[in-house]
Parts: structure tokens; C-alpha cells; sequence
């Protein structure tokens, strides 16, 4: 029992004396609190603070670059999302902080560097003349690694210095400037892992949007078969159901059902011709891309430029590369007035890249006509990207880059 | 006539056997596969081939390029190419060996048997029969004389293009077999061919306007 009573009366003095550190750390929790909101504040503005920390990082690539004789690449990927998913965005990525450490780095010793340099150059003519009027000033005024006051110090001391001026300049500050271009290249340029984590990001974001527009597509291919098809089929099976049971009794009945559930047969294939052109035209099996995509510039009714490879892609890729000219062609035949277009799709690397070209009216805007968002959403979802230069009275040309995973 | 079939699938080309014999033809060669087609049309010179355009292995277009090949080894060989769906490309293919003897079809068209088996009769006896939609297609197409025609004379050229006489033209039109002979007549004034009375003239008439 005394035992007892000694261990808690132990334990309270020990809590007790740690009010010593308790206070503070509960106080220090006021500072963090205003740091973390002020985080969660700040963070949808990050993307405005980057911006001129990213213009001034632009600047010390193409300085350095220059110096150094190669052209240091740019890291940066355009941002989605709105302010606040952006700066999540920007505070993970590693090039932001690369940007930073530049910054502190360039920050501490660009200044500095750049005052001794420029010093160095009046500084040697001032020490290297001392010998011939230290003794007319105050005292105190001159000095040559120590105050000037004997003709021995004078005649010696300010070659010494002048000498270790001469080699600084001459061997030191150039080194120094290479140094400095080659920190900036080190933290400037896109490090095999900053690339990829962009890289990784964007996919994730194609790949989501890929599987959006997979899901959009089976959804309006089951649409159409589900309502269209199916009930149509399901139609044409009670027409000839109903001609059975009228065969005997009244045979002409029967006859017209019959032709009733043939023209409804018509239909149907119609429609299923519709269905497959959308999921995968045929004609792109049949004759590959260049085949099918001539044959479609052979159906315009302007002349159509044609240039294209005779290999093949992915089927996917063939798929929206086919898509992508037929929108456009579509597009110019009816908004374009023009009388003229071209369509070159060259493999180049590892891309497919489509390019369409009129001589139309030009001011497509892809905000407002869904044929060129169309185009964009399917070439996102394949991970590709899409250009559109269409200045007013100049035509249009399109030109899409379709990633063939090779 | 004597008739070779290329048709991968069976309950099809068991249909198209059965009806072709009931309506007193003589089907020589059944074949299923690409490369038997060109072998079995050498062998048997028939007096029409219904060809399917798309058969294994490559289901591609080996029936039609099977037709081509055929028809520049036996020319005028008349050939009834069937397809899931038409191209504009695989008709002017077809037609750019020679008009004659060439049919060109959706297989939805064997549901309408008696209009089927008229269009194969047309191209056995060296005539065209070019599925409407084709047609359609060929219309749409840029053929720049095709602007001056009325919406009536590119009805009749559409009709004609399809291998219809003057008298089919006139009861689908429901109009008089002499208004079809003056739009005909004025079809070939504003595309520039001068008419003759040959049925063949005709034919190559339309078919210079489709490869325009």
C-alpha cells in the first residue's frame, strides 16, 4: 500500500514537472496551427507564386544555356484541374523544389559572385598602383593583405595581392561562371525522375479519361443495339409469330406480315451497319489505314491531298486516327467553304501524326463545335495531343500526334 | 446458268444454293475459303460468280480482289460481289476492269429474292447491278458535272447507274417510259456523251460518269 501510494505520488510530481515542456509544446501548437491553415490558404495560390518563379528559372536556363553551349529543356507540364488540385500538384512535384533549390542557391551566391567579380577588375590597377602614392594619404586608407607603412610592406605586399587579384580573375571567376551554369543545368533541367513523375501523372489523368470514354462508348454501343437491334428484332419475331398463326386461316394477311418482317429485317441490318462503322469501320481491316483513309478522300466533294504511310498502327490508334480525319473532313465540307484540303498521316517515332490542312475560311473554335472536341476527347484518350491553328481567313490545319506504343 | 458460289458462311451459302437451283440454275462450285475462289473460278468458267468480299483466312477483301484477278484472266467473267457493306472504292475497283458483267451488291438485297436473282440474270447477260447505296455514295462524291443536272435526272442517272431499263425506271418513278428517254437524253446532253441507242453505251455511259 505504501508502495503504492510512493509510485503515484512518484508519477504525479514526474507529470507534474513535465508542465515544463507540456506548456510550451501546447503553445507551440497555436504557430503550427496558423502555418497549416495558412498552407491550406495559400495552396490554390501556389500556381500564381510559381509562375514567376518558373519565368525567372526560364530566364537561368536560356543564361546558362548560352554559356555552356546547349540548350537546357524546359521540365514544365500544363496543369489541370482547378487552383487548389494544382497546388497539390505543384507542392509534390519534384520540380517545383528543384526550382526552389535553384532559387535559394542562385539567391545566396549569384549576388555575391557577380559584386566580387565585377570588383576584382578597378581592384587590381588599385593595388598594383599603391607603391607609388600609399605615402600620400591618411594612414589607414590603403592596405595590401595589411595597412601600408613602410616602402619595404609598399613595394612587396601589393604585387603579392595584385597577383592573387590576376589568378582569381583569370582562372577562378570563369570556372566560377560554369560552376554556376552547370548547378542551374543540374537543377533546371528535367531529371529522368522529375520526367517521369510528370509522366506518371499525366498517364494516370489519360488513363483515367481513357477509361471514361471506354465506358462512354460501350454505353452508347449497348444503346444502340439494346433499343435499336434487339427491339427491332424482337418486332420483326412477333410479325412472323402473328404470320403463323394467320398462315391458314387467312394467307394474305400472313403474306403482308411476312413482307412486314422482311423490310423490318432491312432496317435492322441498316442500323447494324451504322453500329460496326462506329465501333470499327470495316473498311479499316480491310485495307488498312492509308486504304480506308484514301477511299474516304475519294467520297469529298472537294479534291482531297493525300500522303500517307503504308504501315500499319495499333488498331486503336488506326481506329482514331480514322475517326480524327473523317471529323475533319466532315468539318470542312460543311464550315469551311473551303476548295482545297490536304490529309498527310506519317509515322514519325514513336507517333502517328495526322496532319489536315484547308484553305477555308478558318476560325474553327473546338470550344464550340463538337466535331473538333470529339476529336480532342478521343485523341486524349489515347494519350495523344491535338493542334489547332485556324487564324480567320487563313484556313485551317489540325494536327494531331497519336502515341503507337513503339 | 452455270454458277460458282464463295461464301464463308454456311447457312448463307446453303440459302443461296437453294435458291439459286429452284430458280433453275446450276450451282458448279461451292467454296468457303480466299484462296479457293481464283482456283475454282479458273476451273469451272461459269456464267456468274457470287462472291462474298470478305472470307476466311484473312477476312479481308480476298473476294474481291479474287474478282479482279478472275476477271483479268477471263475478261467479261461476270461477277456478283456481295458484301456486309458497300465502298464506293471497291466499286470503282471492280469496274475499273470493264463495265460489263459486274454486280456489286449489299447482302441484305437476297431478301428481296426476286430482285436478287434479277440482277445476277443481268450481270450473267453482261449488264451491271450496283446496290443503291453505291449509288448514293457515288452521287454524294464530287463529280462536278453532276451540279448542273435537276434532282429528277440524277433520280433517273441513280436508277440507270443501278442497271435498270427504261421501263423499271418508269414505274419506280411512276412517270411516263417517254419522260424517262427525254431525262435520259438530257442527262447525257449535260454530262457531255453524245446518246446512242446501245444498251452497252448506256452502261459505259454511267460508268464514265462514276469514275469521273
Amino acid at each position: 500500500m505504501n508502495k503504492a501510494l510512493r509510485r503515484s505520488a512518484d508519477a504525479t510530481s514526474h507529470l507534474l514537472a513535465g508542465l515544463r515542456t507540456s506548456v510550451p509544446a501546447m503553445l507551440g501548437l497555436v504557430p503550427l496551427a496558423g502555418v497549416l491553415v495558412l498552407l491550406v490558404i495559400a495552396l490554390p495560390w501556389l500556381p500564381a507564386a510559381v509562375k514567376p518563379l518558373r519565368a525567372l528559372a526560364n530566364a537561368e536556363r536560356r543564361r546558362a544555356g548560352r554559356l555552356l553551349g546547349r540548350e537546357i529543356p524546359v521540365p514544365y507540364r500544363p496543369l489541370p484541374g482547378d487552383g487548389l488540385e494544382r497546388g497539390g500538384m505543384l507542392v509534390r512535384s519534384p520540380v517545383v523544389w528543384r526550382d526552389v533549390a535553384w532559387m535559394v542557391a542562385h539567391g545566396l551566391t549569384g549576388l555575391l559572385a557577380a559584386v566580387l567579380a565585377v570588383s576584382l577588375w578597378p581592384a587590381i590597377p588599385y593595388t598594383l598602383s599603391l607603391p607609388l602614392w600609399w605615402w600620400a594619404v591618411p594612414e589607414g586608407s590603403q592596405s595590401a593583405f595589411v595597412t601600408l607603412d613602410s616602402w619595404p610592406k609598399a613595394l612587396t605586399l601589393p604585387f603579392v595581392q595584385g597577383a592573387l587579384y590576376v589568378f582569381i580573375l583569370l582562372w577562378l571567376v570563369p570556372r566560377f561562371a560554369r560552376w554556376q551554369a552547370r548547378l542551374a543545368e543540374a537543377l533546371l533541367r528535367p531529371t529522368s525522375r522529375t520526367s517521369l513523375v510528370e509522366r506518371v501523372e499525366q498517364l494516370a489523368e489519360t488513363r483515367a479519361e481513357a477509361l471514361e470514354a471506354h465506358g462512354a462508348e460501350l454505353r452508347r454501343i449497348e444503346r444502340d443495339l439494346h433499343d435499336g437491334t434487339q427491339a427491332q428484332l424482337v418486332a420483326v419475331a412477333l410479325r412472323l409469330g402473328l404470320a403463323d398463326r394467320r398462315f391458314d386461316t387467312d394467307p394474305e394477311a400472313a403474306r403482308a406480315l411476312f413482307l412486314d418482317a422482311r423490310n423490318g429485317v432491312e432496317e435492322v441490318l441498316t442500323q447494324l451497319r451504322t453500329v460496326i462503322r462506329g465501333i470499327y469501320p470495316p473498311i479499316l481491316s480491310d485495307r488498312g489505314l492509308a486504304g480506308a483513309l484514301r477511299a474516304l478522300a475519294a467520297g469529298q466533294p472537294i479534291p482531297i491531298e493525300t500522303d500517307f504511310d503504308e504501315g500499319r498502327a495499333p488498331a486503336a490508334v488506326e481506329a482514331a486516327a480514322y475517326f480524327v480525319v473523317a471529323e475533319a473532313l466532315t468539318n470542312i465540307a460543311k464550315h469551311s467553304g473551303a476548295t482545297h484540303a490536304s490529309v498527310t498521316v506519317r509515322r514519325q517515332g514513336p507517333h502517328l501524326r495526322i496532319i489536315v490542312r484547308d484553305d477555308g475560311e478558318g476560325g474553327a473554335d473546338p470550344g464550340r463545335g463538337s466535331g473538333l472536341a470529339g476529336i480532342r476527347r478521343r485523341v486524349a484518350a489515347l494519350d495523344g495531343t491535338t493542334r489547332i491553328d485556324s487564324p480567320d481567313g487563313e484556313g485551317t490545319t489540325l494536327e494531331v500526334d497519336l502515341p503507337c506504343g513503339s | 446458268m452455270r454458277i460458282v458460289i464463295a461464301e464463308d458462311n454456311v447457312l448463307l451459302r446453303e440459302g443461296l444454293v437453294l435458291l439459286l437451283t429452284s430458280d433453275g440454275h446450276d450451282v458448279v462450285a461451292v467454296v468457303g475459303s480466299g484462296p479457293d475462289v481464283l482456283p475454282a473460278l479458273l476451273e469451272h468458267r461459269p456464267d456468274a460468280a457470287v462472291l462474298d468480299v470478305r472470307l476466311p483466312p484473312g477476312f479481308r477483301d480476298e473476294g474481291l480482289r479474287a474478282a479482279i484477278l478472275a476477271r483479268e484472266a477471263l475478261p467479261g467473267l461476270p461477277v456478283l460481289v456481295l458484301s456486309q457493306y458497300v465502298e464506293e472504292t471497291y466499286a470503282a475497283e471492280l469496274l475499273a476492269g470493264g463495265a460489263q458483267g459486274v454486280g456489286y451488291l449489299l447482302k441484305d438485297r437476297v431478301s428481296r429474292v426476286e430482285e436478287f436473282l434479277d440482277a445476277l440474270r443481268r450481270v450473267g447477260a453482261g449488264g451491271t447491278a450496283l446496290d443503291p447505296e453505291v449509288v448514293s455514295q457515288l452521287m454524294t462524291a464530287r463529280h462536278d458535272p453532276l451540279q448542273a443536272l435537276t434532282p429528277r435526272e440524277r433520280e433517273v442517272l441513280g436508277l440507270m447507274a443501278q442497271g435498270l431499263d427504261n421501263t423499271t425506271i418508269a414505274t419506280t418513278l411512276v412517270i411516263a417510259e417517254r419522260s424517262v428517254s427525254k431525262h435520259i437524253g438530257a442527262v447525257f446532253a449535260k454530262l457531255g456523251l453524245p446518246p446512242t441507242d446501245s444498251g452497252h453505251r448506256r452502261v459505259l455511259a454511267v460508268l464514265a460518269y462514276l469514275n469521273s
